[in-house]
């Protein structure tokens, strides 16, 4: 039943068997039966290699009208101190701040017109693309579980979900996407939170020991699989596998241990630090480092937060501050993803819970601003280099295309290959939901 | 096979006998028109049933509401919908049928009779029709039961009956469903086709509203002459289930088995070696019998059954404040089960909760379920096994119920009040002196409560509804209450409800055994609701002792109970297990050292427990059971496999492994108590053997405090090889 597999084992996306898919899958996907994943597969076409998402998360509302959606002729109480720059497109500006970004603005686009923002402090919607105020029975899945419910892992010694966004003070920018009524076997996985990351390298033992230990096990577990016709035994020697490939071929580690990576390449990302920016996220721009790692080694939905972005107060010198770190972290990972011939499978989106005040307040800051936000979106084998939407004089409101949360995740599933017409999935009443609200479909200007 | 494809053609010739007869006859939207949209899925959740519409046009859902989707059709979009000067022009025809570019594909085919049905209804001026037009009452499918044989099919006709006494074959116009995927699948038009799973299957029949239901019986018809002893009428009912479908069940678990099996499912905990030894010393034929009512009087029972209930009854710790009120909550709970309280006296004191923590421990339940609609949604539910949740924003799909039940029967909660007690985020709450009432946000109509398919209720303002609707619940003749819990409790024993999922028996989700659970339901009801006579009665039968090995016929059974089906160990048991198998002392935060994980009060401690959240210990954040999830997950594996907090315990100083080392006896000896406190069994000669050649593996040319370490570290290597097999993580 338990084999250790060699290091050299090759993954779904070079050679295992569909079969193996299915035998792994087929647990991961619980509720589906087959015939439903055969549904979810046909309308995939056929894929040779894994697509996968990057989420980035600005904690606490960046102001969008200082970073991509900048309004010059504007009143200097409502301009604010950043000037605008062209970018490699014509008609593209974004902030002065951004230079690196700004000589690739072909790779990405942006949203300056996200419409439906909710008022609260909370990833809950950027990791949802929902309201966290009216939840059905078990609470909304986030999209990297939705993904993992229905795709299950792309390679069997990786999680199909992490996410790496560490405890903050403020915990519900924190969030790396719950799992709601999918359960806990779809929940990310947090190698910055503690708990199960532990468990991912060997303790206490030597590698033989384990060898050892498997081997004893094969001996002793003779209790037939076929007791179980739920599936559920063979589930758990599946999962036990892919367990012992974690031990034994520690592609996971490896993909976090930014030490095997190549140090001009590592540098490229910036300079950043692994310490929280008051109750919001890291400054780390190494998580843009390791998210690439990720999904190259296997993972399908990589979510992370950046920073903190809630400048009541100094906003412009605080965003002197991030937005340099932002940028080469971002074009970083963009140039990373292009270099690697990566750029076709692996959509980016960055954006925070919404936007910000035009006025500039007595204390030099901007306050919340739910009525419209930006979002940028990399990759994916989208058409780039546009701006999609656009916001009145004073960045206060979507003056044309206002964009809803719903259409961009319909954009990130189409990218997966997951059909948001079609497939549902039952919450805890029993209730088919669709993974978008409000029909909402991919954005016509991206696919 | 001959007689089947007989039966089939006449079938078809039937059906289409029906159509044809058809005169032709004035139109009317809501029998002839919506059909055709909900056929064609126009109008689903996914297309323009949902509530925002698609593309600007907006169909009630599942076509509930005839009068909005007219208004949509004819009257919205300037008209262009309908356009009878030319109908084929027509927008409704256009998209259907994709000569235009349509959202949702090509939906209606311009030669069928459903699009000739649409030309003449808008040719004829698109009538509504009248109130005299005759109304459908129900619909009915023939055959309703059947035999058939393993990869047999058939064909059904489905009939609408209206208020005229007329009738009209609706076969292709009604929607189809099978309950279990794995058993049988339907087409468009009404034909089943069954694949080769033995066992009953279901298909619900959906026309306009209303629902009815084909049940197929396919027998495995292998030959079944040895059956397991009756020991009650549980025998008597799935014996005869086997014999119909002719699958023979397997062989009585032995008593190693037995006892491992039952201490689980009654306590949550594994029996002890001693108590091994003396229940397999005993030789008394009713030992078995002797030993489940010991289990049922211990504490244990009642924590383990607390723990279930505590998670349904939502019993959580959201903010420090709440920990009194979830521990006072929790121990009326623990104290009403072992007490036997009877289930209606268990139901009402929760129901109909008044005053405060002190007084009544179960308001606190009304703490975390704040709102009407969710304090309705949950009783239906929990306690009748029926999900309303769908009926408050449109008639629900499968069932009977519209707005209008939904309101009515969240009346009976419009009057609960609360304010604040003695202390911090604690309530009192109570009945507010008025006239209980909701509104219907489909119609505004204020409505008063009503039981599910009851009268409206006339009450006085002083007399409180909960209590109204608490003896309405209780009645020996409410279909809903005793069937619920027994199939509640059934689930616990067998891994699988007779309905499944349990909380949602309706009609189009027939139970795979009726009569077994309606003779469970009058047992229950007749023995006052006492708990522990149910269980009793079940862990008794010779059912629940089959063993979970299977014969030749009888390995993918798994809803005619021929066979014990394993279960893996919850979250909170599987870590007392694993603890009691690397003997240490469990220690929770503000309990006394050494309880069990299954008897915490409330959800508070998976925060602070990696191994009870990653093995989905619930949050008791609903009131289903559905919220303790089943999958197996890599992180759980690597847990077990690898967890440090494991690989601590397993090495530590004075824990298991050193103290066998330690243990002069021969190493055989410690093999065979090791399996008696992880499988309740005695190992086989060549599991003994297996162990100890890894013991002489490991300690082979060592010597002195090299073979001790050596030795400590084979047995260290056991325990962890034995808290990983299948064996120990199930209960089977």
């Amino acid at each position: 039943m338990l084999s250790i597999q060699g290091s050299t084992r090759s993954g779904f996306c070079d050679g295992q068997t569909r079969r193996d898919f299915l035998k792994i899958g087929g647990l991961a996907m619980g509720g589906l039966s087959l015939p439903d994943l055969l549904r979810v597969e046909a309308s995939q076409g056929s894929a040779t290699k894994h697509k996968a998402v990057i989420m980035v998360f600005l904690p606490g509302g960046p102001s969008h009208q200082d970073i991509f959606d900048l309004k010059p002729d504007a009143p200097s109480e409502i301009r604010g101190e950043f000037k605008p720059i062209s970018t490699n497109v014509a008609g593209i500006q974004i902030c002065e701040q951004l230079p690196r970004l700004a000589q690739m603005a072909d790779k990405y686009t942006l949203i300056r017109s996200m419409a439906d923002c909710e008022p609260g402090h909370d990833a809950f919607q950027c990791l949802t693309g929902r309201s966290a105020k009216r939840q059905p029975p078990g609470g909304w899945p986030s999209f990297g579980s939705i993904v993992s419910k229905i795709k299950g892992s792309a390679n069997p010694a990786m999680p199909p979900f992490v996410g790496l966004s560490p405890k903050m003070g403020h915990m519900e920018w924190a969030r790396n996407g719950d799992p709601g009524y999918l359960g806990v076997s779809h929940a990310p996985f947090q190698p910055n939170r503690g708990g199960g990351t532990d468990d991912m390298s060997l303790n206490g033992v030597s590698l033989d020991r384990l060898h050892d230990r498997a081997g004893l096990l094969e001996g002793f577990d003779q209790m037939r699989r076929e007791l179980d016709a739920s599936g559920l035994m063979s589930g758990i020697d599946s999962f036990n596998e892919q367990a012992i490939g974690v031990l034994t071929s520690p592609k996971l580690l490896h993909a976090l241990d930014l030490s095997r990576e190549d140090p001009r390449i590592v540098s490229r990302y910036g300079k950043g630090e692994n310490k929280n920016r008051d109750d919001g996220g890291p400054r780390h721009t190494d998580h843009f480092l390791a998210a690439r790692r990720l999904v190259e080694a296997g993972a399908r939905v990589v979510t992370l937060g950046f920073s903190r972005w809630d400048y009541h107060s100094d906003n412009f010198k605080q965003l002197r501050e991030d937005l340099p770190l932002l940028d080469s972290a971002l074009s970083a990972l963009i140039t990373d993803l292009h270099e690697r011939g990566m750029d076709k499978d692996v959509a980016v989106v960055v954006w925070g819970e919404f936007g910000r005040t035009p006025i500039i307040n007595a204390k030099g800051g901007r306050d919340h601003w739910p009525r419209v936000s930006c979002a940028m979106l990399a990759g994916g084998n989208m058409r780039h280099g546009q701006v999609i939407g656009s916001t009145d004089k004073i960045a206060a409101e979507p003056a044309d295309r206002p964009v809803a949360f719903g259409e961009v995740f319909a954009t990130l599933y189409n990218h997966l290959g997951i059909d948001v017409n079609k497939v549902t999935l039952n919450d805890h009443s029993g209730r088919p939901q669709y993974l978008i609200e409000g029909g909402h479909q991919p954005l016509p200007e991206l696919v | 096979m001959r007689t089947l494809q007989l039966i089939l053609l006449t079938t078809l010739l039937t059906v289409m006998h029906g159509l044809a007869a058809d005169a032709p006859r004035p139109l009317n939207f809501a029998n002839d028109i919506v059909p055709i949209l909900t056929k064609g899925s126009c109008n689903s959740g996914g297309c323009h049933g949902k509530a925002s519409g698609q593309n600007g046009f907006k169909l009630s859902l599942l076509g509930f509401e005839p009068q909005e989707d007219y208004e949509h059709i004819v009257k919205e979009a300037r008209g262009r919908r309908v356009f009878p000067a030319a109908p084929e022009q027509s927008l409704l025809l256009t998209k259907g049928t994709a000569q235009v570019p349509h959202g949702g594909g090509k939906k209606l085919d311009p030669k069928s009779e459903e699009y000739q049905d649409l030309i003449r209804w808008i040719n004829e001026g698109m009538p509504y029709g009248s109130d005299s037009d005759p109304k459908m009452v129900s619909i009915s499918v023939e055959p309703p039961v059947m035999t058939l044989p393993l990869k047999g099919s058939q064909q059904l006709k489905v009939t609408a009956h209206y208020s005229d006494g007329s009738t009209r074959d609706v076969t292709r116009r009604a929607l189809y469903e099978a309950n279990e995927k794995a058993m049988a699948e339907t087409s468009e038009t009404g034909h089943v086709q069954l694949f080769d799973l033995p066992g009953d299957v279901a298909v619900m029949v959906r026309y306009q509203g209303k629902v009815a239901t084909f049940r197929a019986t396919i027998p495995l018809g292998a030959p079944v002459d040895k059956l397991p002893p009756v020991r009650n009428y549980i025998d008597d009912l799935v014996n005869a289930k086997l014999k119909t479908i002719g699958m023979p069940p397997s062989d009585l678990a032995d008593d190693s088995t037995f006892l491992r099996r039952v201490t689980l499912d009654i306590t949550g905990r594994l029996p002890t070696a001693a108590e091994l030894k003396d229940f397999l010393a005993v030789q008394d034929p009713q030992k078995r019998s002797a030993k489940i009512d010991a289990l049922l009087d211990s504490p244990e029972y009642a924590e383990f059954f607390a723990n279930k209930w505590s998670a349904l009854l939502r019993n959580q710790r959201t903010q420090p404040t709440y920990a009194r009120g979830s521990y006072l909550f929790w121990q009326w709970i623990r104290d009403s089960i072992a007490d036997n309280k009877p289930y209606d006296h268990f139901v009402r004191e929760v129901v109909a909760a008044s005053g405060d923590l002190d007084q009544h421990p179960p308001v606190a339940w009304y703490r975390q379920v704040k709102d009407m609609k969710q304090q309705m949604e949950d009783v239906a539910q929990l306690f009748l096994g029926t999900r309303m949740q769908c009926a408050q924003c449109h008639h629900h799909p499968f069932e009977k119920w519209s707005q209008q039940d939904y309101y009515s029967f969240a009346a009976f909660f419009s009057t609960v009040s609360r304010k604040a007690s003695g202390q911090k985020d604690e309530e009192l709450i109570f009945h507010k002196r008025g006239t209980a009432t909701a509104t219907n946000i489909r119609t505004k109509a204020n409505v008063v409560p009503a039981s599910l398919g009851g009268e409206p209720l006339k009450l006085k303002p002083e007399q409180d509804p909960r209590l109204q609707l608490t003896e309405w619940m209780s009645r020996q003749d409410n279909p809903f209450f005793a069937h619920t819990l027994v199939n509640r409790y059934w689930k616990h024993f067998f891994n699988r409800g007779l309905v499944e999922p349990e909380d949602d028996m309706r009609e189009t989700n027939p139970p795979v055994n009726p009569e077994l659970l309606n003779a469970l339901a009058a047992d229950f009801t007749k023995s006052g609701y006492d708990m522990k006579h149910l269980i009793r009665t079940i862990v008794n039968s010779s059912t629940y002792q089959l063993s979970a090995v299977p014969n030749a016929f009888n390995a993918r059974d798994r809803q005619n109970f021929s066979r014990y089906y394993p279960k893996r160990l919850n979250a909170e048991v599987l870590y007392d297990a694993v603890n009691r198998l690397l003997d240490v002392e469990t220690n929770f935060a503000g309990q006394a050292p050494g309880t069990r994980a299954v008897a915490l009060p409330d959800n508070s401690y998976n925060q602070s427990n990696y191994f009870l959240t990653v093995f989905g210990r619930p949050d008791s954040s609903s009131a289903c059971e559905c919220e303790r999830t089943q999958e197996a997950s890599l992180a759980q594996s690597l847990h077990l496999l690898n967890a440090a907090d494991i690989q601590t315990q397993l090495a530590r100083g004075n824990g298991r492994a050193d103290v066998l080392t330690k243990d002069p006896r021969p190493d055989d000896d410690k093999i065979t108590d090791l399996y008696h406190i992880a499988l309740s069994r005695d190992p086989n000669a060549a599991e003994v053997k297996f162990a100890t050649a890894h013991i002489d593996k490991k300690t082979n040319g060592k010597k002195d405090q090299e073979a001790f370490t050596a030795k400590k570290e084979a047995f260290e290597d056991i325990l962890w090889a034995l808290l990983n097999t299948k064996e120990f993580l199930f209960n089977h």
